[in-house]
């Protein structure tokens, strides 16, 4: 195509994609004219070979991920979503409970992993707490911000309607604040495979987590290169499967973008 | 103190004063304003910008701002309905139409709010949509409505709450010149039908000086802060005869 529509289709599509096809190369090339062991930096020709060779093996370590990470997902988007409606439906609890569950987003969720473990055996219990705690915290913040930023003026159109606090809650603030929840998810959705892989690393007989502490101790840096690209390809798939969803919701900002 | 009688369907105030406390600064907005309106009355209210007139219609509403001190002398009269709430509906200059409902859902709002099941809210409704001139855009975002469309659409949301007394704070106040010119023939004639699709007690808030006369039985001019009534203008029904005719067979 020449026209100008297919120029910006090359630049934006073509172009990452031959740069990444030249990264790739430039890689290879090195990694072959240093003679670089391959328990160091394998190059991509044994990346791939690795990836061939592992494949029947990562189905089941694929698949305890996911569980962790889709089960800790729905239940952070759930704790999240309904601590959201009660913060905005009753302000008194609202003023108690937030300062708190902010101020506890200073610990980093993956030091707590050791007490969870400590606690719920090495399981999938653990991981999915985990999991959730990493999810809850972004969904709640977007919902009850969203929930704040409502504009006084459409609470106020329903009090002229002669509606009360229950009314600006149902009709304006729980609707108002579901893109906000979903932004919330939207970024919550990229952070739940690393959560779930991360909390393998300490503990567990399966998944991607447990592959990779397996072959780092054999010193196969190949399986590691394998198991990264897996996780990108996972969470990728996980933020589309989510963006859709959110989209779905929302129908009334479809072409307004 | 605010005292809120009971006593038949008659609206007003009696030496209403209103002040706003910001900090340590104090404004008068509204000052010792009397005001009586009979059932079926059209009501404007012009004056300038800040001259209080938003505020007397919020204080009717029962919507003044939490900053807004009432005179413990005032006293302002409003309507109740047989539960005991205030038998008026206002509606606010912006249309606050929610963007998440499409144009039919956001006219049942009214009738929704005045605890009117869905399915008999979407059905009183759709009833009205031909009438508010948004016929064929049931299904429509509000996005997609043209300005006064959106207008018409919160009016009519804000009558399907079934008040008697309809409170409009500049409702076409931020349209063109042309488009509000042809919203106030619709609403004149809307008002004129005298069916049932716009209540018959109307406070009209404006500072259009032809809106005003155009659709009010009488019209209130207030003065620059703090507000009073400086004058008030009754305006020549130019009903025609058959108009007239219509009118009375419809009020019996």
């Amino acid at each position: 195509m020449s026209s100008p529509n297919g120029a910006v289709t090359v630049r934006r599509v073509v172009s990452p994609l031959a740069l990444c096809a030249a990264l790739i190369v430039a890689w290879q090339v090195t990694v072959r004219v240093s003679h670089v062991p391959i328990f160091i930096v394998p190059a991509p020709s044994d990346v791939w070979h690795a990836a061939v060779r592992t494949a029947p093996l990562l189905g089941e370590h694929i698949a305890t991920t996911l569980t962790e990470a889709g089960l800790g997902l729905a239940l952070g988007v759930t704790v999240g979503a309904l601590l959201a409606v009660v913060i905005a439906a009753i302000p008194a609890v609202g003023d108690a409970i937030y300062p708190l569950v902010t101020f506890s987003q200073t610990i980093p969720i993956i030091v707590l992993a050791p007490l969870l473990i400590l606690w719920a055996g090495f399981g999938l219990t653990p991981k999915v707490i985990l999991v959730a705690l990493t999810v809850f915290f972004p969904v709640l913040v977007s919902a009850v911000s969203a929930m704040r930023s409502v504009e006084a003026d459409l609470t106020d159109m329903v009090a002229g309607l002669g509606g009360g606090r229950r009314h600006q809650l149902w009709f304006v603030r729980l609707p108002a604040a579901l893109p906000g929840a979903l932004s919330g998810l939207r970024l919550a959705a990229t952070y739940t495979i690393g959560a779930a892989v991360v909390s393998e690393y300490l503990a567990g007989q399966s998944g991607l987590g447990v592959f990779i502490q397996r072959s780092r101790k054999a010193y196969a840096v190949d399986q590691i290169f394998v198991a990264i690209l897996v996780i990108a390809v996972l969470t990728a798939v996980l933020f589309v499967i989510v963006d859709t969803l959110c989209r779905l919701a929302t129908p009334w900002q479809r072409d307004q973008r | 103190m605010t005292t809120f009688r009971t006593d038949g369907r008659v609206l007003g105030v009696e030496r209403l004063t209103v002040t706003f406390r910001t900090g340590r600064r104090e404004v008068t907005a509204l000052q010792d304003v009397d005001l009586t309106l009979a059932a079926g009355e059209f009501l404007a209210v012009v004056g300038p910008s800040g001259c209080g007139k938003s505020t007397l219609l919020r204080a009717l509403a029962g919507l003044l701002l939490a900053s807004a001190v009432v005179d413990r002398s005032s006293t302002i009269t409003v309507p109740r309905d047989a539960s005991g709430r205030p038998d008026v509906v206002w509606m606010p200059q912006q249309n606050c139409l929610l963007p998440w409902r499409r144009a039919m859902a956001n006219a049942a709002l009214g009738a929704r709010v005045a605890g009117v099941p869905r399915a008999e809210a979407v059905h009183r409704a759709s009833e009205m949509f031909e009438r508010f001139g948004l016929a064929g855009f049931e299904r429509s975002w509000p996005h997609e409505l043209s300005g006064g469309m959106r207008q018409r659409l919160a009016l009519l949301r804000t009558t399907l709450t079934g008040r008697s007394v309809l409170l409009l704070d500049e409702p076409f106040g931020a349209l063109d010149a042309i488009t509000r010119r042809s919203m106030n023939q619709w609403l004149a004639d809307l008002r004129r039908s005298h069916d049932g699709a716009l209540p018959s007690t109307v406070v009209l808030v404006t500072h259009d000086v032809d809106e005003a006369v155009t659709l009010a039985d009488r019209v209130i001019v207030m003065s620059s802060r703090p507000g009073r009534i400086v004058d008030e203008i009754v305006v020549a029904t130019e009903q025609s005869p058959r108009e007239r005719v219509l009118a009375a067979l419809s009020v019996e």
